[in-house]
């Protein structure tokens, strides 16, 4: 330990580094704080502990049970049919199944808004002739059910492309040895292929859970509380900023909980990567009836997740009030591009410098900042909005300068949350592209400045590509954190889309949500298309 | 002559494993010396050599070279101000970049514009300078390679594994070509190579290290011919370990193992069978042939006696049956070392 900290400080001490670990170490910060909020004591603790912290646990508990076990099912089904079988319609479903990630979970939720109350007569009925508290209790069921439905089909895709690139993987030659060994193709996909995919699905869970614990457009909409709309009730409810930083840190730690049995049921596991990728599957050509049948199987995420979302949104929209489409809308359409577009491109200059300097110089203190500063994406926009706050206040006290609610401190916030998105590519090009040759670099006498120019951005055009078309996908989308930290009356699409749904103007919000929904669909589908070439 | 890389009690652990991956190792080059670092697997051939490139920082030990230390205690000579160029095993040509942007990529090679197409001539590539390396063999990329760590005219010049990507036959070529290169050039090479063939065929020296130590240090000759144990012995091929209680003159042994066993080392073409023993053998046995092993060029015959088994290589014109018995003596050449 201490050689490792002698060599990092008398021989790996230098611009580059200090850089990369200041900002690494600013980007933790946030983050820091709000976990060391556990105690935080204010006048209403007392309140939320004895009267909504149960419910708190409990609804998020049951929401991230139900759209974890939901999406898994109609993720790794529709990529085992995909991947496994052929018949008229799969090439157009492949991509297709991807395309209910381009909307946002809030969204989706108010393309649903009126869906519970179809229920009403049923309710009513039960009210009648069993008991008022039996059609509560039908009513919390319905509301719980009609949500998990809601997420489960529009982030059942993380499970679908993890799990479908798993199976490709797998390749052939696993497959032809089980059949050789005598087992049948339903024994095989129990007994093999599941097995062997468990690491992928368990990855795409654990994306659909977070993304479960973020939301908050969804539950607020259906009226679920959860751990990250008591947050906001507290903070902007109540005005309680000490029981909102509280609940921050206890869903932290949740979510600290849940990627510490990620890391356990995953293990080290990377079984689908040691065998012959270049085989892909020969898929079973499938009867008409029995093409019918998976037909209907992937269709029905396809349409509660796409289909009827759109298909309303786009009705509602011609009833939108002409009067609408005004200069304000354009202006906050461009703030919305402007804002994800300047987020991408500053996000990824940072993670190339920061992911740089680590590989580069091998330093250890830059991979561990780098390692703690990812985590940001496993946090809820509404932690490390609470973590911003807090630090922002901080700074005022002792500074006197004011960044709450300047778009700084939203650029600052984005780059905690979506700092994972653009490393997990631009890493991965480093480590298999750019890694010996950096080192050949540096031996033929190059500076760190030189060899980034003249080698790794050239080689990194690509992830750095990738990165960015994320980045600006998941800012131009992103609803929680922008709610909090936005400048007075600064909006972007999703805040609009959100102020106008909970002033009850369905047909109007309906139009900047399409917007968004579309601009985001154009870069999913490019994407896609990228790795269907390369795989 | 003076010594252009000295290595002092290099040591190098890394996080996790016990045993040092290079420990205490100490051995200097002069000008023009072409040594090879041989030993199996995890012995920290590849360690040392990247220590020496500054790819990784030693614990302790000194490393000088030209006579200015790089590395010390206190001092740490980052890669890229380090007077020596490292031929990666891969080779790590830049895939973006033509043979003749990668030649000219090092620090101040387009002041060497003559050593440089000079090299090219030597090595045959200049018709190959505008492609790009996944357009060229890879002979070629191993010639480009070579090039472009020798055109920023370096003191030391290192090599890691140079030749195991090529198929056997591209590998003598180029072998032959790298040795004639660098002897040519007069510059001090140190190569790392699995292979225990090439070392003997390219170095003047050569450096086996086991686990992280090493075992021995000398001309391949001498490496080959008396092993220091039983590890050098049996990395260079081959050996019988015969106890010296049956030798009549004095020779360097080893212990073979924990019985305190004294041996030498001789290899299986360093005996040969005789029909009249002469005066001066040192050595001599009879046994009876228990097995023959055809091996292309020659035969091995597997020959008991009462105390041990040896191997002994026979002409392919010579001829042998099972159960012969035969008298088993030293060939000159063993003493001739």
């Amino acid at each position: 330990m201490f050689r490792v900290l002698k060599n990092e400080i008398l021989f790996k001490l230098n611009g580059w580094t200090f850089l990369s670990f200041i900002i690494g170490f600013l980007i933790i910060i946030p983050i820091a704080f709000v976990a060391i909020q556990f105690n935080n004591s204010s006048e209403n603790w007392y309140h939320i502990q004895e009267n909504v912290l149960y419910k708190y646990i409990y609804s998020t508990l049951i929401l991230v049970l139900g759209t974890g076990v939901l999406s898994v099912f109609f993720g790794v089904t529709t990529a085992w049919i995909i991947s496994f079988y052929e018949f008229p319609g799969r090439k157009l479903l492949e991509w297709g199944l991807i395309l209910p990630l381009t909307i946002p979970t809030y969204i989706a939720a108010y393309s649903y808004y009126d869906v519970l109350e179809t229920f009403t007569p049923l309710m009513l009925w039960i009210r009648n002739n069993i008991s008022f508290s039996a059609m509560n209790l039908f009513n919390d069921f319905m509301v719980y059910f009609v949500t998990i439905i809601v997420l489960s089909s529009v982030l059942f895709p993380y499970v679908y492309l993890s799990t479908r690139a798993s199976f490709l993987m797998q390749g052939n030659k696993l497959i032809e040895s089980a059949k050789i060994l005598g087992y049948l193709p339903g024994q095989i996909f129990w007994n093999l292929i599941l097995p062997l995919s468990r690491p992928a699905i368990v990855a795409g869970l654990s994306l659909v859970i977070m993304e479960t614990l973020n939301d908050f457009g969804a539950v607020e909409y259906f009226g679920i509380s959860t751990f990250t709309t008591g947050i906001f009730r507290s903070w902007m409810g109540m005005d309680d900023v000490g029981s909102a930083l509280r609940l921050s840190s206890y869903l932290m730690f949740f979510v600290l909980l849940l990627m510490y049995f990620e890391k356990r049921m995953r293990g080290n596991a990377k079984f689908d990567q040691n065998n012959d990728s270049s085989l892909t599957h020969k898929r079973l050509v499938l009867s008409s009836s029995k093409s019918k049948s998976v037909l209907v199987i992937c269709l029905v995420p396809f349409t509660l997740g796409f289909i009827i979302p759109v298909t309303r949104l786009s009705l509602w929209s011609t009833s939108a009030s002409k009067d609408f489409f005004n200069i304000e809308l354009m202006q906050i359409l461009f703030n919305s591009i402007g804002l994800a577009s300047f987020s991408s491109v500053i996000i990824v200059i940072i993670s190339i410098i920061l992911l740089f300097s680590s590989k580069y110089f091998n330093s250890q203190i830059v991979k561990i900042t780098n390692q703690f500063s990812v985590l940001g994406y496993s946090m809820p926009g509404a932690v490390i909005a609470m973590g911003i706050l807090l630090v922002s206040a901080y700074i005022n006290g002792i500074t006197n300068i004011i960044i709450t609610g300047t778009i700084s401190s939203l650029f600052i916030a984005y780059l905690i949350r979506f700092f994972a998105v653009s490393s997990q590519p631009i890493e991965s090009g480093l480590e298999n592209e750019c890694s010996q040759i950096n080192q050949a670099s540096r031996n033929l006498g190059k500076t760190a400045f030189q060899s980034l120019i003249k080698i790794n951005l050239p080689l990194l055009k690509k992830p750095i590509f990738v990165g960015g078309i994320l980045i600006f996908i998941d800012v131009f989308k992103e609803l929680p954190l922008t709610l909090i930290l936005r400048p007075f009356n600064f909006d972007t699409l999703a805040t609009l889309t959100y102020d106008l749904n909970k002033q009850a103007q369905i047909f109007d919000a309906s139009v900047p949500a399409l917007i968004i929904i579309i601009v985001t669909m154009i870069p999913v589908i490019f994407l896609n298309k990228k790795l269907e070439r390369k795989s | 002559m003076s010594e252009v890389l000295q290595i002092s009690k290099l040591t190098k652990s890394f996080t996790g494993n016990a045993q040092p991956a290079v420990q205490k190792v100490s051995f200097s080059l002069k000008k023009g010396d072409i040594a090879t670092i041989v030993g199996s697997s995890g012995s920290g051939k590849t360690t040392l050599l990247r220590m020496i490139a500054g790819l990784e920082i030693p614990e302790t030990g000194q490393i000088i070279i030209d006579g200015k230390v790089i590395n010390d205690k206190n001092i740490f000579i980052p890669p890229e101000k380090r007077n020596c160029s490292l031929v990666f095993q891969s080779y790590a040509l830049f895939p973006h970049l033509n043979v003749r942007d990668n030649i000219y990529f090092g620090k101040n090679s387009s002041q060497n514009y003559d050593l440089i197409q000079n090299l090219i001539e030597i090595t045959k590539i200049d018709q190959i300078q505008d492609r790009f390396p996944h357009q060229i063999s890879g002979g070629q990329q191993q010639r480009v390679a070579l090039v472009r760590a020798l055109a920023i005219n370096p003191s030391v010049l290192l090599m890691d594994e140079p030749l195991s990507n090529l198929d056997r036959e591209l590998r003598l070529n180029v072998r032959t070509e790298i040795v004639s290169l660098l002897k040519k050039l007069k510059i001090t090479t140190l190569i790392v190579s699995h292979d225990t063939e090439d070392a003997l065929a390219v170095s003047d020296r050569i450096i086996v290290l086991e686990k992280g130590m090493i075992s021995q240090i000398g001309s391949p000759l001498e490496v080959f011919n008396t092993p220091k144990n039983c590890h050098v012995a049996l990395l260079f091929g081959q050996s019988n370990f015969i106890p010296i209680d049956n030798l009549k003159k004095k020779h360097k042994y080893f212990i073979l193992n924990e019985k305190n066993e004294k041996v030498i080392s001789v290899r299986p073409s360093q005996l040969k069978i005789v029909n009249e023993l002469a005066l001066d053998d040192d050595f001599f046995f009879e046994g009876s042939i228990i097995n023959i092993c055809l091996l292309g060029l020659h035969k091995q015959l597997t020959i008991k006696c009462k105390q041990f088994v040896v191997n002994v290589n026979l002409s392919n014109l010579e001829e042998a049956i099972i159960g012969d018995k035969v008298k088993v003596v030293f060939k000159k050449t063993h003493f001739q070392i």
